[in-house]
């Protein structure tokens, strides 16, 4: 009857344990998903900042500028976008991705910008639009004997069909006869319709692509050209000279297709120059764009993330307890650490944690060594037990506020780390540890500051770790887990390890 | 590594007790928390014991406030001898046994000369709560010093020795004597450097004795042959543990039990929490023994019926 009672604690506990771990992982899945957040504290977003300046001499009385931009569907998120010219009637065409500025009655040179920040995200690159099927072009009898050349050499290529025509083409390029087909002497752009004619005769539509690559401090006119075609029911871009098959790592496509980069009716002389800056931002700064950007905003509001800056800060320093909490539990009921109170040992960990950790050691070191000189000389007073703790207490202040003067004056972190240990436990520890010598010698009093300190330096090293620090942060549901694990513990009815060697005479034979 | 998981085994196979296991599966099952208080304030202790006839020191006096402490005199009128000790103490702490007062000094069993003013210092220390659980305002009680019997005087150094009955649901369980040594300084505790000796529940003769968990058979400081150990009045040593049952309603508790020369057996503190360094001094599991009395011992008992049932089996 009763160990059928004890069993279920255990079963519901367990039950309870992985609930909690699903729902923990389904949580993480989540996080790091929709809200870009990683397991790394020092993992960072690159946020690219790419300026287009466009300048031309106003020669109409009305003047139009076009601007292909990039489209809400690459591969990069767009963290904002902005547009500065000056008298400009400013229209932003998301459908066609272009920003279009209408002037009136400019004159000389004119300078106009867009600004883009970006951030690449995990989602792929989706070019949705079908193209209408090709009809194969009509061509002269010189042409077409060409393009059967080019296809039948193609053949020997590798690759797609795509990529086989590129090659082709790059390799074919000093061959006299070809010459007709491509001068010696051309423009990536004549290349790349080259190309999308030679496509085109096998029906396979394809279009050109201007892409800037994103690279710190990167200046230029003319972005880089690539070919863009529709094989195997979706859009692909190749690269012209080695003819791989994708956007390169940090590429962004300003434009695609007939439409020019940029337009200028009105105008003349008119040049484009794009720079390109680099930033970075932690994810989870970007979570909230990031969110927003996924359709998962409305759980983003509802978590700490979004709070105010202090009260984050204080919800990360308390998430970490959990953890070293779990740490006590362990070392004494697993383990079987005895130790000054039981939370003590934590107290200090979190002490070490702003001190540093050797500094913080030596200094406490100091501190319990002067209480116990100073509360054994005062133990021969016979004081009354409130006011002799109370004494300590101030005993303890006073020793703080010396060491910090002294520690300021020598200009060593050393000594001045002091003014950062709770008062309190630390006047607690010394009060504790003079009646344990008092009662059981010095032997007992030593093993158990010893170990008190030794689970603060363990559990120190658990909440000092950056990582652990940051994930315990970034995915909070863990703690729920942890809080279960505690419970689960909390029905342990294992030896303790120390047990072990306690136990060990009843069973080993001498 | 290996060596530990055989040492698990064979821990288990054997039946010992570990703590994890005595606090959730013993006392959290058979102990109800409520009860504590009982024996965790010993003036109540004493009470609940002479309503049910189990022979305890007799109370002297209590002190309850600091302005009573100046009529320690007065209450002690009559006695040469007394012992002042904190109601809510534990491990000796704040025991003060004086053996003489002659009106002006007292004279402490540990050897001391105290003035009145010490003494009066003691008794405030006491009602301050530093000797006590939790450091709580505590009363400090007076009671009569134990006559010890002789006949183990050649077992224990300068101290006192103490009968340690496990009584588990309401039987006494597992039984060790505690002797003092001179390293452990007067005091009988184990883990200061006391002898453990098992006592076989059936005759109070001794099983094995231990050292620091190390198997001795002569007393380190008196060289008495431990084995020869026999406790006399045994009977009445179980019967206190078993009537220790009735009286707390405790599923598992410990009593320790001293041997007056004039009244016998008596009973000076019930513990909630009895450790389980008993196990190593008998050389048995205790698990095995709850186990062996969960399964084969009778309900319903009376305690005589129990000791006899212990005694009998
Ligand atoms: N009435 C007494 N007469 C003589 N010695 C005593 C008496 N009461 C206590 N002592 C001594 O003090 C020790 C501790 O007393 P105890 O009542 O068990 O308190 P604690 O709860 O602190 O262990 C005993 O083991 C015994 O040696
Ligand atoms: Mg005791």
């Amino acid at each position: 009857m009763k160990l059928a009672q004890i069993f279920s604690v255990r079963k519901s506990l367990t039950y309870l344990l992985i609930l909690s771990m699903i729902y923990a992982a389904h949580s993480i899945y989540f996080k790091v998903k929709y809200w870009g957040f990683s397991f790394s504290p020092k993992e960072v977003t690159d946020i690219w900042t790419v300026d287009a300046k466009i300048s031309f001499d106003a020669v109409d009385d009305k003047t139009r500028v076009i601007l292909s931009v990039p489209s809400q569907n690459s591969r990069f998120n767009i963290l904002s976008e902005e547009v500065v010219a000056n008298g400009y009637r400013i229209t932003q065409d998301r459908e066609k991705n272009r920003v279009v500025f209408d002037g009136k009655g400019k004159k000389g040179r004119q300078n106009m910008y867009y600004r883009l920040s970006l951030y690449k995200d995990a989602k792929p690159n989706v070019v949705r639009d079908v193209p209408q099927k090709l009809e194969r072009p009509i061509l002269e009898e010189e042409e077409k004997m060409q393009m059967t050349k080019i296809w039948e050499l193609a053949q020997l290529q590798e690759g797609d069909k795509v990529q086989k025509a590129i090659k082709v083409v790059n390799q074919e390029m000093a061959n006299p006869s070809m010459s007709l087909v491509l001068p010696l002497k051309h423009t990536a752009k004549e290349f790349a319709e080259k190309l999308i004619q030679i496509l085109a005769y096998k029906r396979i539509p394809a279009r050109i692509a201007r892409a800037v690559k994103l690279e710190e401090g990167k200046k230029t006119e003319k972005p880089g050209i690539m070919i863009e075609a529709y094989v195997d029911d979706s859009w692909k871009l190749y690269d012209l000279n080695t003819a791989k098959i994708g956007l390169p790592n940090n590429w962004i496509v300003f434009q695609r297709g007939g439409v020019s980069l940029l337009d200028v009716r009105g105008g003349e002389n008119s040049k484009v120059m794009f720079s390109v800056l680099k930033s970075v931002a932690t994810p989870m700064k970007m979570a909230e764009h990031r969110a927003k950007s996924n359709q998962a905003l409305s759980q983003y509001k509802y978590s700490i993330y979004t709070l105010p800056v202090l009260e984050q800060n204080t919800l990360k320093w308390l998430m970490i307890f959990p953890l070293a909490i779990l740490v006590v539990v362990i070392l004494r009921n697993v383990i079987g650490v005895t130790t000054m109170g039981t939370f003590t040992p934590m107290l200090l960990a979190m002490s070490l944690v702003k001190t540093g950790f050797v500094e913080g050691l030596i200094c406490f070191s100091i501190m319990i060594f002067l209480g116990l000189v100073m509360r054994a000389v005062v133990a021969k007073l016979n004081l009354l037990l409130v006011p002799r703790i109370s004494f300590v207490v101030i005993f303890v202040i006073l020793l703080i506020q010396l060491l910090t003067i002294v520690g300021y004056r020598l200009d060593s972190g050393l000594v001045s780390s002091a003014i950062f240990f709770p008062i309190i436990i630390t006047a607690w520890i010394i009060e504790r540890a003079s009646i344990t010598w008092e009662e059981e010698g010095a032997r007992n009093t030593i093993k158990e500051i010893l170990n008190t300190l030794l689970t603060a330096v363990v559990t120190y090293f658990v909440i000092s770790n950056e990582t652990v620090r940051h994930v315990m942060f970034a995915f909070n549901e863990l703690n729920v887990v942890i809080m279960f694990i505690v419970m689960l513990l909390g029905t342990y009815t294992g030896y303790r390890l120390t047990e072990i060697t306690r136990f060990a005479p009843l069973v080993n034979k001498d | 590594m290996l060596n530990w998981f055989k040492t698990v085994k064979a821990l288990k196979e054997k039946g010992v007790l570990g703590m994890n296991d005595r606090n959730y599966s013993v006392i959290a099952k058979y102990n109800d928390r409520s009860l504590y208080t009982l024996v965790d304030d010993k003036v109540k202790t004493k009470q609940l014991a002479n309503n049910i006839n189990i022979s305890t020191p007799k109370m002297i006096g209590i002190i309850e406030h600091q302005y009573e402490v100046k009529n320690l005199v007065k209450i002690v009128e009559g006695y040469k001898t007394f012992v002042i000790k904190p109601a809510h103490g534990s491990g000796g702490k704040g025991v003060l046994v004086i053996k003489d007062f002659d009106g002006e000094k007292f004279y402490s069993a540990s050897g001391e000369v105290l003035t009145f003013k010490q003494v009066y210092q003691h008794v405030s220390n006491t009602l301050s709560g530093l000797f006590s659980l939790g450091g709580r305002y505590d009363v400090a009680l007076i009671e009569e010093t134990v006559n010890f019997s002789d006949v183990f005087k050649n077992f224990s150094y300068h101290g006192i020795p103490d009968v340690r009955v496990i009584v588990y649901k309401g039987f006494p369980a597992m039984v060790m004597m505690r002797l003092a040594t001179k390293e452990s300084d007067g005091k009988a505790n184990l883990h200061q450097g006391g002898v453990g000796v098992g006592l076989d529940v059936k005759t109070g003769e001794t099983l094995k004795a231990v050292l620091h968990n190390k198997p001795v058979t002569i007393h380190p400081d008196t060289g008495a042959n431990l084995m020869d150990l026999k406790v006399p009045f045994w009977r009445e040593h179980l019967l206190i543990g078993a009537l220790a049952y009735d009286m707390t309603g405790l599923g598992y508790l410990g009593a320790d039990i001293v041997l007056d020369k004039n009244r016998g057996p008596m009973m000076l503190e019930i513990n909630a929490r009895p450790g389980l360094a008993i196990q190593i001094a008998n050389g048995l599991g205790l698990k095995t023994r709850l186990e062996e009395i969960d399964k084969h011992y009778p309900l319903g008992l009376s305690a005589e019926e129990r000791v006899d049932f212990v005694l009998n089996n």
